[in-house]
């Protein structure tokens, strides 16, 4: 057990998430060398006093231990199952005074954070339609069958549709909370929780134990993000936590996606105004969203196009002609030509080549269309 | 004495009249005559008569004139259950019975040649309107003795023979005679999927989470429902689901559908009281007759009428008769069906849950999912049929729900909860008993039932909910009856939840449920857990 791991837990449990200042400090004297100062009444005045009521109360290796006990794991940067994505969040803009990649995850369950393959984040509100539920549902289990990991946050609504969508897709998939990983919140989810527990991973930067709050969950949207290659927003009304996460999405410059609903729709008007202002792209299935997170042209979408008709493939001069060729009463070459407004030779040879492709047919009267013609 | 007077019943529709049959026997040309608009079946009744007298040992007044009046005489008589009275009523003006006896008893049933007494169909009804009139004697056939015995109160005596009635009137010990066969219909068929309905459960079905709070809604508060959706979806198989959501009938309505049944000629023998809430699935090549009500002769209960108190599936109703779709508005709106006929006019029970369920288009394949969708309709074909899906019935219909293929997805879910039918029939009884409180001493039972003004004044919706409907109303998308769906709507979701008074959640849930459109995952937490 390195002093390192140990100073980056004591930190993270003084400071609170996305904290700036922290994160700043730990850049600048390193984990071991602030957790010192700190403990030795020194460092910078300002965090000082931040910390100076939780001091007393920490003991990194009792922590660790309870932790493990419960089956939760500490990652730092540095260890072989840190997520090499989450540094991005170092070098991009704060959001609301929080930013900087978490000095340390907690992780729940067996999937390693190293090895989740392309993961999407897919979000969305908690008051969510049964439309939205259904399509975050069909979306994820869509991108697990094509190989992604599925990360949201848990929530009602979306959250907690993505994800069952990805476990019966039988895909990996990540929950990430604004509270310890032991906790249930909503506690409504416990059994969502324990099951992704067993055959997936919860994640936070909050230590066991704690409680969500308001800003905690603006901080761990970053770490949604942050995560994965992209996000996918899949109803969100105007006011929505999962608008945060998009901000973030675009902060870190990874693709964002929205699934757009009924225009009628309160829950989607927040996606639709995303969509709108340019800053997400629009997608309605698991192929679009592979698309843009997937690694470049892996997974090409074929745009959905109507099947080819016979009339499709015709130069402008033969469309003329089959224009003016009669449906039922057959018409004599020349009428043909007249309605056309083509030359009587022209048409001639047209008429021919009309009759070759099965358009077209000939009958002593003159010319109609064959009964293929009838659907171009 | 030449004169007596024995009572029986007559039927029309739902309505029993009393009918006071009168015997006079008196010098004359000898003729037996029988007089108050009896029709012909009615006509050989005088000859079954006799011989039954004759043939029991008893004299028939062959030599005087024999006048039979059933009275009121303006009201058309049918049947053959006029047989017992008229022969009592004879024999009572002979001074064979004590035509005193006669004043306080009903009599009912067909007599044999022989003087047996036979089973006739309708018996529960009409011991039901005997009561009624304050009648509390009834003599019936042996047969139909539990039948009549179901009506509480009334002194039922089930015998075999003209003799034993005869005998019973006389204060006499009754004679032993033949036991007399029932209904002569027995069910010569029984197929495997007879009792298929009460087999089905709701945690038999996938997914549909937004269905199943809507047939759980319209289960607890008695309100109609329209299912759309591609061929295969799951509308029938969540339709016939619902008469499983609902609780066991009070002894009220297990009396008046027992009723419905008996007046049909459905009951079968052995059928107790029918207890559980009926399902009825008529075929859309069915006639207006067969499903409102009608038939030649005595009017039948149609199929709308047999569901009273149940479930009607009106599967792929857009291929119904357009004749038997307005047929329809009535019984939607009231309750209740009128069948006007040249003679007479009969009002029956027929409230009933009413599900319609619909193909996007005629070949059940269109999709609004691109992805899917697999339809051959030409476009006029889908104009055509979605004009006969929207009409004054829709609008006449509370909850609309636009079902969704379930998916791979749906049926691997790990987490997901399926309720059973008894879970949510819990509830479902739960909120009906708050309506049941709510509406006591009133007439409606149901949520559904209440009439709009009613509604409106002693029962509104919250202020906010309020405005949150008219707003709806003002931009034009809901009607005047539109409202008062929702307001029905509203209540129903409060009582499911346990709320003392609809506010805008349960109006928003109310109109979400009216309109079609999707409903809030967060409605149906309880069971997405």
């Amino acid at each position: 057990m390195t002093d390192d791991r140990l100073a980056r837990l004591a930190l993270s449990k003084l400071g609170e998430p996305g904290s700036l200042k922290m994160a700043g400090l730990v850049a600048e004297l390193g984990a071991e060398s602030l957790h010192a100062q700190l403990l030795a009444g020194g460092g910078s005045e300002a965090l000082r006093d931040d910390v100076a009521s939780r001091l007393e109360d920490c003991d990194a290796e009792r922590d660790l231990d309870r932790a493990a006990r419960l089956g939760i794991r500490w990652v730092v940067p540095g260890d072989d199952e840190w997520p090499a994505s989450l540094d991005d969040l170092d070098t991009s803009d704060p959001l609301q005074g929080m930013g900087r990649a978490p000095l340390g995850v907690w992780v729940r369950g067996p999937l390693r954070l190293d090895q989740l393959p392309s993961p999407v984040a897919v979000v969305g509100s908690r008051s969510a339609t049964t439309y939205g539920t259904d399509v975050a549902a069909e979306l994820s289990a869509g991108l697990v069958r094509s190989g992604s990991a599925v990360v949201s946050g848990a929530a009602f609504g979306i959250d907690q549709a993505a994800h069952r969508g990805a476990l019966a897709g039988g895909g990996p998939t990540v929950a990430v909370l604004a509270c310890g990983v032991d906790r249930a919140y909503p506690s409504a989810h416990r059994p969502l929780l324990d099951h992704l527990a067993e055959c997936g991973a919860v994640v936070s930067e909050l230590a066991p134990g704690c409680a969500p709050t308001r800003l905690r969950f603006l901080a761990r949207n970053r770490l949604i993000a942050a995560l994965t290659r992209g996000t996918v927003v899949v109803e969100a009304a105007v006011r929505s936590g999962a608008l945060n996460t998009a901000s973030w999405a675009g902060r870190l410059n990874r693709p964002l996606m929205g699934v757009p609903g009924p225009v009628t729709s309160a829950p989607s008007e927040g996606v639709h105004q995303l969509i709108r202002s340019g800053a997400a792209t629009l997608v309605t299935r698991a192929a679009d969203v592979l698309e843009l997170t997937g690694s470049m042209g892996e997974h090409l979408a074929e745009p959905p196009r109507a099947t080819p008709r016979p009339r499709d493939w015709l130069t402008r001069a033969q469309q003329q002609v089959l224009e003016a060729v009669p449906l039922a009463r057959p018409a004599a070459s020349d009428s043909i030509a007249r309605t056309a407004g083509l030359g009587l030779i022209q048409v001639r040879s047209t008429l021919d080549g009309l009759a070759r492709r099965g358009l077209v047919e000939q009958l002593p009267t003159g010319w109609r269309l064959a009964e293929a013609a009838d659907q171009g | 004495m030449p004169f007596a007077t024995a009572r029986t019943l007559a039927l029309s529709g739902a309505m029993g009249h009393l009918i006071d049959v009168q015997a006079d026997v008196s010098p004359g040309q000898v003729a037996t005559v029988l007089v108050g608009r009896p029709d012909p079946s009615l006509n050989e009744s005088r000859d079954r008569c006799r011989m039954a007298i004759l043939n029991s040992g008893l004299d028939w007044p062959s030599s005087r004139r024999t006048t039979i009046l059933l009275s009121p005489a303006d009201l058309p008589k049918r049947g053959t259950h006029y047989d017992l009275a008229i022969a009592v009523a004879v024999l009572g003006a002979t001074g064979v019975v004590p035509a005193a006896a006669l004043g306080d008893v009903v009599l009912i049933g067909e007599l044999t040649l022989a003087g047996g007494l036979r089973s006739v169909p309708g018996v529960l009804p009409m011991v039901m309107a005997a009561g009624q009139r304050g009648f509390r004697h009834v003599v019936v056939p042996e047969p139909q003795a539990h039948e009549a015995s179901m009506v509480p109160g009334m002194n039922v005596l089930g015998l075999r023979s003209l003799a034993q009635v005869v005998a019973e009137l006389r204060d006499e010990p009754v004679p032993e005679a033949p036991p007399v066969a029932a209904m002569s219909s027995t069910r010569l068929l029984s197929w495997r999927g007879a009792g298929r309905i009460d087999e089905v459960d709701l945690a038999d079905l996938v997914g549909m989470e937004d269905t199943r709070y809507a047939v759980e809604v319209a289960a607890a508060g008695g309100h109609h429902l329209l299912l759309s959706g591609p061929k295969g979806c799951g509308k029938t198989s969540i339709a016939e689901r619902i008469p499983g959501l609902l609780p066991d009938l009070t002894r009220e309505e297990a009396l008046e559908l027992t009723a419905v049944h008996s007046l049909a000629g459905a009951l079968e023998p052995g059928d107790g009281l029918l207890t559980r809430p009926p399902f009825a699935a008529p075929h859309h090549d069915a006639s207006t007759s067969s499903l409102v009500g009608g038939g030649s002769g005595n009017v039948r209960p149609g199929e709308i009428s047999r569901a009273h108190c149940g479930v009607l599936l009106l599967d792929e109703f857009p291929l119904f008769r357009a004749d038997v779709i307005n047929a329809l508005r009535q019984p939607l709106e009231s309750g209740d069906i009128s069948v006007a006929r040249a003679e007479e006019s009969v009002v029956l029970p027929a409230r009933s849950i009413v599900v319609l369920a619909a193909n996007p288009c005629p070949c059940g394949d269109f999709h609004a999912d691109a992805s899917i969708d697999r339809c051959k309709c030409r476009e006029v074909q889908r104009r055509d049929y979605r004009r006969k899906v929207t009409g004054p019935i829709t609008d006449r219909i509370d909850i609309t729900r636009h079902l969704r293929g379930v998916t791979p997805t749906a049926s691997r879910d790990p987490l997901a909860v399926r309720e059973s039918s008894a879970t949510v029939r819990a509830r479902v009884a739960a909120a009906r008993e708050r309506q049941a409180e709510r509406y006591r001493g009133e007439p409606w039972r149901l949520n559904g039932h209440v009439p709009g003004p009613a509604l409106a004044e002693r029962w509104p919706l919250s202020p906010a909910a309020t405005d949150l409907v008219d707003d709806q109303l003002w931009k034009g998308r809901l009607t005047r009856r539109g409202v008062t769906r929702v307001q029905r709507l509203a209540w129903t979701v409060a009582d499911l939840a346990g709320v003392d008074r609809p506010g805008t959640a349960e109006a928003d849930i109310a109109l979400r449920l009216r309109s079609g459109a999707p409903l809030l995952a967060a409605t149906l937490t309880r069971e997405a857990g």
